[in-house]
């Protein structure tokens, strides 16, 4: 890299015809529509719907928390660090999941009302909450944690930056569950590892300091393993991460195929 | 009720949750206990780096790192911890690497370094490349690697178990030790207890008390209240750092490595004016000269945008490719949420409320300290919740990460030493009523007051006079707020009554929290007559070490007056000094 | 930090280890390579198929006067040739387990109970071993000069009645 002191170059930017994206902010009236389901009043999930205020740079997650603060405190959601970091809040938005806190409200077909359900596939606990333990559970099988039995070193493991770079896309992965829960495969019976299983094996499997690719390889060649997956891109299109989901899936058959034959 | 049994319970599964866990866990029968899925921890949002003197890029020792936090601290830093953290912070990353953390490597296959405020060589010559990266998001991949480990070694979570209280008992020497947490399963709405022999807090900072900030919505101080109500005084709780650069209006935080990589702060005339404040390491300077210099620039009329209430952070004479490499993810977020294009746009930020430096007051073996002397054996604390004091009165960028996972690990292993040699303490029969009761309160009342309401008006009322710039009267104003809001707080009524996922209750739970946080804070800010760090007094803007070289605890005491507010015992901890004299703090 | 590897995964002690609904309960995990040759034999029979079927059509539709001479003499005689039983043979059997195991595949994408599935696969077994049965059969034992048959409807090899 060069000098510090060497690269402080001029702005490139006219500072007085820079906007800067704020300004004064539009409000605009939205219409959002959302399944609620609690079993502790009807086993019948249903439909609510409220029509909200905004303005321009609110998200999906801050209606939702307009709704629950100023409407109705009993709707339920997850949601934590609220910009797309922590994998709480996906959900289903207008059919496509999406985590509510990077889903822009102006970025939506506003003419209509905005649906809101959980993800499907896992099942539905409280309104937008679902359970999220088979998801993880399907994580856990594929060991995912590094393996390496050889000598420590002092130091650390060296690796190179095309190594690190070889599985760096799947490291993005949050675990939210947006490309599981999008997969058809997955709805049917739940017994799928899932798109996101697969990529946390695949950060793994293509790291060079790990030695216990062949297991999980072995592992990912199961009935409900990645041969079950059938290319529909669901997940690639879901993962917030912009993670490119079915391409390492495909990785993760090759290199069992090439393992194989 | 429900009565579980375990060895070390931990707090928390965030970063230092988990580091804790992980050795814990491998020693005595340990359950973490987390309020959300441990990988939804805030952890996860740290973007820059991990400090540590690896010197694998150029020449650094632990020795310039231990400096550069005390002097970052503003002198208010125990030395004793702060050498500590830095000696052991090559093994912390080490450590990581070995667990299978993916760091940038050079082309040598060694873990990449670059720069980052505050960090310098030979005690503040100039810039040091000491961060330990990936990309920008090695807290995530810290948060994901640690928690790969506790897979890896079967550690036991309860996730959405909201702890709500500690219990603390005396034992046959009238020593008071903890005998386990009372908390709440978020699915069925039961009070499950457990026992414990050990309890360590990691449950991270308070961050919600504010309008603007980087923190997640979770951050509510709960750790740090808890133990305040049983008695355990809190430590500097006035000092919390603003993070410079948040975005504009929405507090979302673009980290200090895009000032490390070269990014440079301009205001409305484009002028980079940083040099004027730190001429030697300009946008480089610790957070909290950076996020005052940001404030007084705009306070002087040269801010930007039409309200003229940002600066912006440049980044445009960085090639894409390179910011693509190092700083995909921020560089995202100004694309997603203000629609600005970082290779060709500067992005508008302002200050963030980012990290309490206070917390719960801890020695360097992560044990709690029950006053200015004493420590409570069996209890620890690790991570934001805590106080050691490696941050004094102004963290350094990237000390957050080293300090959960130096204090984490040392707290899961000390914790787990001491429950091998103690027994559990008897579980009062009514050790879980005061929590039923708090839950009852809150759920039964019929009061005309909503929980939102009431956080907007606190929220509001910090950021317009807790924040960067304080003086006597912003603070008695927000006082006076609190205590009004502390008043309306026993008149709410929630609306979901349920037992299910009643995150309706939990809320005004935390709000109860906050209220607490809030008012010890701005108290503890009244009682600091000084400018230091984080806590800058524009009646008072010098530091005064003849009058304040020293950590203000304060106490619950129903019986104590401090500041005119009643409830609260101030006293002081004197700060541990081994080798550095305090001097002017210049850059 | 020396960490015992675990050859075995088990799930780790989680609340969720007490609630012994089916929901968490993942199928026995089967490992062979059954699942990975299906796919890559679905993969090899594609691209084989794609040469056999359109040569058929090629043959059978564009070749000489086209679609117009297709008969049963013009049948016939193709099976009467070696060349074209065996291309004909491996387009039956390369097509009919391909389609099998496609609808097998759909069956698993979109039956939920293991009853339906095992109902469907089963019928779905009977009627692919029937088709290819009884088309290899046709194949190999094609009379292509059935006695008492107009001659202009034979192939041209065959003796005249």
């Amino acid at each position: 890299m060069a000098d510090f002191e060497a690269r402080e170059p001029e702005s490139k930017v006219q500072l007085a015809s820079e906007s800067g994206g704020a300004g004064a902010i539009p409000t605009f009236d939205v219409t959002v529509q959302v399944r609620r389901y609690n079993p502790e009043v009807s086993s019948e999930a249903h439909w609510d719907e409220f029509k909200l205020t905004m303005y321009g740079t609110d998200r999906v997650l801050d209606a939702l928390h307009k709704i629950k603060w100023e409407l109705d405190g009993s709707l339920s959601f997850r949601r934590s660090c609220a910009h797309g970091i922590c994998g709480s809040d996906a959900m289903r938005i207008n059919g496509r999941n999406r985590l509510a806190c990077k889903t822009l409200l102006k970025d939506l077909d506003l003419t209509k009302p905005i649906t809101i359900e959980p993800i499907k596939g896992l099942p539905c606990e409280k309104d937008l909450i679902v359970d999220m333990e088979p998801f993880f559970q399907a994580y856990r099988e594929i060991m995912p944690f590094l393996v390496n039995d050889t000598h420590e070193p002092e130091r650390e493991r060296l690796q190179s930056q095309e190594e690190r770079a070889r599985f760096d896309d799947t490291t993005k992965c949050i675990l939210c569950a947006a490309c599981t829960s999008s997969c058809p495969i997955f709805w049917t019976d739940g017994q799928y590892f899932g798109p996101s299983a697969i990529v946390n094996a695949h950060r793994f499997i293509f790291d060079s300091r790990d030695d216990a690719g062949d297991m999980r390889l072995e592992i990912l060649n199961d009935k409900e393993g990645v041969w079950r997956c059938r290319t529909t891109f669901n997940c690639t299109e879901a993962c917030p991460r912009g993670i490119e989901i079915t391409k390492a899936i495909a990785e993760v058959k090759q290199a069992i195929l090439a393992r194989s034959l | 009720m429900q009565v579980h049994k375990y060895d070390v319970v931990i707090i928390g599964a965030g970063g230092a949750g988990m580091r804790a866990a992980i050795e814990a866990g491998q020693r005595v029968r340990t359950a973490v206990l987390t309020k959300l899925y441990p990988t939804r921890s805030h952890t996860g949002a740290a973007q820059g780096g991990m400090c540590a003197a690896l010197a694998n890029v150029e020449e650094d020792n632990w020795e310039w790192h231990t400096f550069d936090t005390i002097k970052g601290g503003d002198y208010l830093v125990d030395q004793d911890s702060a050498e500590v953290m830095a000696k052991e912070a090559i093994d912390a990353v080490l450590d990581l690497e070995k667990m299978g953390l993916p760091f940038n490597r050079t082309p040598e296959g060694r873990i990449d370094q670059r720069r980052f405020g505050g960090h310098t060589r030979d005690h503040g010559k100039a810039p040091v490349r000491r961060a330990c990266y990936a990309a920008d998001r090695t807290g995530h991949m810290i948060l994901q690697t640690l928690y790969q480990n506790c897979v890896k070694h079967n550690v036991e979570f309860y996730n959405e178990y909201y702890v709500l209280d500690l219990i603390m008992v005396e034992d046959e020497e009238g020593q008071r030790r903890p005998a386990g947490v009372v908390s709440y399963d978020l699915a069925t709405g039961d009070v499950h207890v457990f026992q414990a022999k050990s309890v360590i807090f990691a449950s991270g900072g308070c961050g919600k008390i504010f309008k603007t900030t980087s923190n997640a919505h979770t951050l509510t101080g709960d750790g740090m209240a808890i133990a305040w109500r049983r008695g355990i005084p809190l430590e500097d709780m006035e000092f919390v750092q603003f993070h410079p650069t948040g975005l504009a209006g929405l507090g979302i935080l673009v980290s200090e490595a895009a000032r490390g990589e070269g990014g440079i702060l301009r205001n409305s005339d484009g002028e980079r004016f940083m040099e004027r404040y730190a001429p030697t390491i300009k946008d480089l300077a610790p957070r909290d000269i950076v996020a005052r210099s940001m404030a007084n620039e705009v306070r002087e009329g040269r801010g930007c945008g039409p309200n003229k209430d940002y600066v912006l952070l440049d980044l445009t004479h960085l090639e894409p490719a390179h910011i693509d490499e190092k700083l995909p993810d921020i560089t995202e977020f100004a694309r997603t949420y203000l629609g600005v294009e970082p290779y060709t746009e500067p992005v508008p930020v302002f200050p963030t409320a980012h990290y309490a430096m206070g917390g719960i007051p801890t020695n360097i073996k992560a044990e709690v300290h029950s006053d200015s002397e004493k420590t409570i054996p069996g209890l620890y604390a690790a991570g934001e919740v805590a106080c050691v004091s490696v941050h004094g009165s102004n963290r350094l960028g990237t000390n957050s990460l080293l300090d959960i996972n130096v204090f984490g690990k040392r707290a899961g292993i000390y914790a787990a030493e001491y429950a091998a040699g103690a027994d559990f303490l008897p579980i009062p029969e009514d050790a879980a009523d005061d929590t039923l009761n708090l839950l009852n309160r809150i759920r039964k009342g019929e009061g005309s007051e909503k929980v939102g309401q009431l956080r907007k008006e606190l929220q509001d009322v910090m950021d317009a006079d807790m924040q960067v710039f304080r003086t006597e009267e912003t603070i008695h104003n927000a006082v006076r707020k609190i205590v009004e809001l502390e008043e309306r707080y026993k008149n709410i009524q929630i609306q979901d009554k349920g037992k299910r996922f009643n995150l309706d209750l939990l809320e005004a739970v935390e709000l109860g929290f906050l209220l607490e946080l809030a008012k010890v804070m701005s108290v503890a800010a009244l009682h600091r007559k000084e400018s230091r760090g984080g806590h800058f007094r524009e009646d008072y803007p010098d530091r005064d070490d003849a009058n304040f070289m020293k950590h203000s605890m304060v106490y619950r005491d129903d019986s104590a007056e401090m500041e005119g507010i009643k409830g609260l015992r101030f006293d002081t901890k004197p700060v541990t000094f081994t080798r550095y004299e305090p001097m002017e703090r210049k850059y | 930090m020396a960490t015992p590897l675990k050859t075995k995964i088990s799930v780790p002690r989680s609340r969720d280890n007490t609630v012994s609904g089916v929901k968490y309960n993942r199928a026995s995990s089967k490992r062979n390579n059954f699942e990975m040759m299906a796919w890559l034999y679905m993969r090899v029979s594609g691209v084989l198929l794609v040469i056999l079927i359109f040569g058929h059509l090629f043959v059978n539709l564009m070749m000489g006067e086209g679609v117009h001479r297709i008969d049963f003499g013009f049948v016939g005689g193709k099976l009467a040739n070696p060349f074209w039983q065996v291309w004909d043979l491996l387009l039956l059997w390369l097509a009919m387990l391909h389609g099998a195991n496609g609808i097998r595949v759909i069956i698993d994408d979109y039956a939920e109970r293991d009853k339906v599935r095992f109902a469907l696969k089963i019928a779905l077994f009977a009627a692919t071993a029937f088709v290819i049965l009884l088309g290899t059969l046709v194949i190999f034992t094609l009379d292509p000069c059935p006695a008492g048959t107009a001659a202009e409807l034979l192939p041209s090899f065959c003796p005249a009645p």
